[in-house]
């Protein structure tokens, strides 16, 4: 039985198709995959499903019969929930507050707090969340806000749920945990709507699938008849992706341009790093994996400058180090400014700011890099997450530094730039560049490093070398891959607390 | 401690309005202008009631236009704030020119009835039995008991947090900045009528930035009404003194006596009080 029919629904902004005449059904207690590049308009069209946004025409039908929804709060009664690709959650409130908020239970004019606390603890104990009800959001790490957010799905009664991109922030075991849930979801009924960026996901979770490309709805498969080679081809269209990933050796010597020697460091009597050892070495792209918060930021931050507080040696042959953040809205980049602006903002050449100067980078910047915007002068966040990033490390490299520095370079950005950002990586290696690699994507650790360390509670827990992890042999490459996930979490060496 | 009400109503206000994210200097305007309101109804009607009714309605439907400019037409609401006290400030000097042919004062006019009954409690008699201060004693528990504790409350709160986040649960966003203002308008009034009754007369000046020192006192209480009022406390107190120290006469210059309380803010907010954080979506229109 179809729960939710689209039929030739449209929806402009300004000129931009951002939804085109788009017709599909989504099956009742199924994992419906909604995949797509930036901009596709995926989230264009959940938001219309879940009333934020009205269609220009077309119509949709939830349950059998036409619905017209003019704000969230139809959505929501109809049964529908959308957990949004950015959280909204409020900081300075509790678990509790957010979650309650707009649906409050209350007895006279209180909020009825102790009810509230437990029907929520039930959730938390039925889908396993390990939520402190009290906690800031502020206080909570980014999986944990993501629990949140489906509790509010849940204290809600949702039937269907939206998911835009809920995994682009979550490390590889936190995606399992959250697979989980969604089957958990299924079996009691729901259905789930989901967007993903990586196919692996799309093949272990979905039963239908959909494709959209440039507003318009081009594909559709399901689970038996999946193949993501066509999948792939059918989301980025005839566009050719760069992926290969051999021929850049560095012909040099590797001499070694940083190393980090028993490191320990504590935040607030935490222990954060401990005992850490760390060497990079030119002509070598060096990949950290590990669960998000084991030590990554701090390593890069003691490379970088940032944090001095340390004990042990940090010796560095090189003062030209360039770093691209990991959350380029808040640390890349100025997004007010233009893209002009933040292209020259460290660069010495340009004394003032001249047109000239700013035109010429600017120009250089678009073709070599295959920046897509409409102008330089537009401001930095007008672009796609995936443009704003080539934009930034566009910046970085053409500094010209020895040491460069990425964290989580491709989260939440498409196909083909990601493909164009790492050929870039390994041009820049090629060159002779010490490269340090943060990730919690290992497919993308995998795949570029030549060196890999797994790092577990501020500490490099294993390292492996390019021979030991570039299998053909499927079997050893899961046996492989498992050892590196139980590193990550600390089971083997370690005691877990 | 009569002192403290002005303040303490004035912050209250200010932090209501704050709380659903618009920033509202515009109080000290409202405080004129109610003050002002009571004053001429007072003295036209002879019904010191009539005035105290009319001023709380002036005051909210001027609560009313600087919500129109702010959150409907999304003017700066520092630009319209300073605009509104420009203005009221001087339409208050005009109407005592215009109608009382007096450069800077009114009349004086009749102060609000009291419980009478309580009067001759000694020494704390004038305080118990003058409602709005009792009013003022009673809004610590009122506004953190709305604040924190109800529906509307906790509404009011997350619109002035992250209103993206209200609105996709089906908050109306606009409509609860609105409540916020308007509970602001009415509380600056009774601030404003307050000041003018016990004065019984309302000159040109007479509010003396107690709507900025309000707000200066809602800052440094966090934006928590338990906090404010003892910010407003230690306003009250460090006025009294001034006061006193003035009228016993010193041998420190009056001008360093009249400092008094601004330098003790000042170093409080440098010393004690340490970071302050707004609400996240404070000043931004939506
Ligand atoms: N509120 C908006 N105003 C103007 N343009 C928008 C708005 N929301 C999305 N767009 C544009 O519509 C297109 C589709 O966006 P979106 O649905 O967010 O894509 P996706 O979620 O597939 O990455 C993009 O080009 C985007 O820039
Ligand atoms: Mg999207």
């Amino acid at each position: 039985m179809n729960i939710i029919e689209f039929s030739n629904i449209s929806k402009k902004f300004g000129n931009l198709k951002a939804n085109d005449n788009i017709s599909f059904a989504v099956r009742k207690n199924s994992v419906h995959c909604i995949v797509g590049e930036n901009g596709a308009g995926k989230s264009t069209l959940m938001k219309i499903l879940f009333g934020s946004y009205r269609q220009d025409s077309g119509i949709m039908k939830v349950n059998g019969s036409d619905v017209s929804f003019n704000s969230p709060l139809d959505a929501i009664a109809n049964g529908i929930g959308m957990l949004h690709q950015h959280f909204m959650l409020i900081e300075d409130f509790t678990v509790m507050e957010n979650v309650i908020l707009g649906s409050e239970k209350t007895l006279n004019i209180k909020i009825d707090f102790e009810e509230s606390e437990r029907v929520l603890k039930e959730y938390i104990k039925k889908y396993n969340l390990d939520l402190n009800l009290n906690k800031k959001i502020s206080e909570l790490s980014i999986s944990e806000q993501q629990k949140v957010e489906i509790l509010k799905l849940l204290y809600r009664n949702s039937e269907i749920i939206i998911f835009d991109e809920p995994t682009a922030v979550l490390s590889p075991i936190e995606v399992l945990e959250f697979f989980k849930i969604i089957f958990q979801f299924k079996v009691e009924g729901k259905t789930i709507i989901l967007i993903t960026h990586k196919l692996n996901e799309v093949r272990e979770i979905s039963d239908y699938v959909s494709v959209l490309r440039r507003g318009k709805l081009v594909y559709e498969t399901e689970k038996d008849i999946l193949d993501l080679k066509v999948l792939s081809r059918e989301i980025v269209g005839n566009v050719e992706i760069q992926d290969e990933n051999t021929g850049f050796d560095y012909e040099g010597e590797p001499e070694v341009i940083a190393g980090l020697n028993n490191i320990n460091l504590s935040v607030n009597k935490i222990s954060v790093l401990n005992n850490l050892d760390l060497k990079l070495k030119k002509g070598e792209v060096y990949g950290i994996c590990g669960v998000e918060g084991n030590g990554q930021n701090e390593v890069i931050n003691i490379l970088f400058g940032l944090e001095k507080n340390f004990t042990g040696k940090l010796n560095i042959f090189t003062d030209k180090i360039s770093l691209v953040p990991d959350d380029r809205l808040k640390k890349g980049m100025i997004k007010e400014f233009s893209v002009g602006e933040n292209l020259i903002i460290k660069k010495k050449e340009c004394h003032y700011i001249s047109n000239k100067c700013l035109k010429k980078t600017a120009e250089e910047t678009i073709s070599k890099y295959d920046v897509r915007m409409p102008d330089i002068n537009a401001p930095m966040e007008s672009l796609s997450g995936g443009n704003q990033q080539k934009v930034i490390i566009a910046r970085e490299i053409e500094l010209g530094n020895d040491l460069l520095i990425f964290s989580h370079p491709t989260r939440g950005v498409d196909i083909a730039a990601s493909a164009f950002i790492h050929s870039t990586i390994l041009q820049q290696k090629k060159k002779g560049k010490s490269i340090l690699l943060v990730s919690s994507d290992l497919d993308e650790i995998l795949k570029l490093s030549d060196r890999l360390g797994v790092i577990s509670k501020g500490r490099i827990v294993a390292e492996f070398d390019r021979n030991q992890y570039n299998l053909q042999n499927e079997v050893e490459k899961t046996i492989l891959l498992e050892s590196i996930g139980k590193l990550m979490i600390g089971i083997t060496g370690e005691q877990k607390n | 401690m009569r002192l403290f009400t002005p303040y303490y109503l004035g912050a209250n206000a200010a932090n209501f309005s704050e709380r659903s994210g618009v920033i509202n200097i515009a109080i000290e305007g409202f405080i004129i202008i109610s003050a002002l309101g009571y004053a001429l109804f007072t003295i036209f009607s002879g019904s010191a009631i009539v005035g105290l009714v009319m001023a709380v309605l002036i005051s909210v439907s001027f609560s009313l236009l600087f919500s129109l400019f702010v959150i409907k037409l999304k003017i700066n609401q520092i630009v319209a704030g300073v605009g509104f006290n420009l203005l009221m400030a001087g339409l208050a000097k005009f109407l005592i020119v215009f109608l009382f042919q007096s450069s800077s004062n009114t009349p004086r006019f009749n102060s609000l009835p009291n419980i009478f009954f309580l009067e001759s409690i000694p020494y704390l008699g004038k305080v118990l039995s003058d409602y709005i201060i009792l009013f003022s004693f009673a809004l610590v528990f009122i506004s953190n008991f709305v604040l924190f504790k109800t529906k509307f409350g906790l509404r009011l709160r997350s619109v002035g947090e992250n209103p993206e986040a209200g609105e996709s649960l089906g908050i109306k966003v606009r409509l609860y900045k609105l409540y916020g203002v308007i509970i602001c308008g009415f509380l600056a009034s009774l601030g404003g009528i307050w000041l003018a009754s016990n004065q019984n007369s309302f000159s040109d000046g007479m509010i003396a930035g107690r709507g900025y020192i309000a707000i200066a006192a809602m800052i440094i209480g966090k934006w928590k009404p338990v906090n404010i009022f003892i910010a407003c406390m230690m306003f009250a107190f460090f006025e009294a003194l001034e006061i006193s120290l003035q009228i016993s006469g010193t041998f420190i210059p009056s001008q360093i006596v009249q400092m008094l309380p601004y330098m003790i803010t000042l170093l409080v907010l440098i010393g004690f009080i340490g970071k302050t954080k707004p609400p996240a979506a404070d000043g931004i229109p939506y």
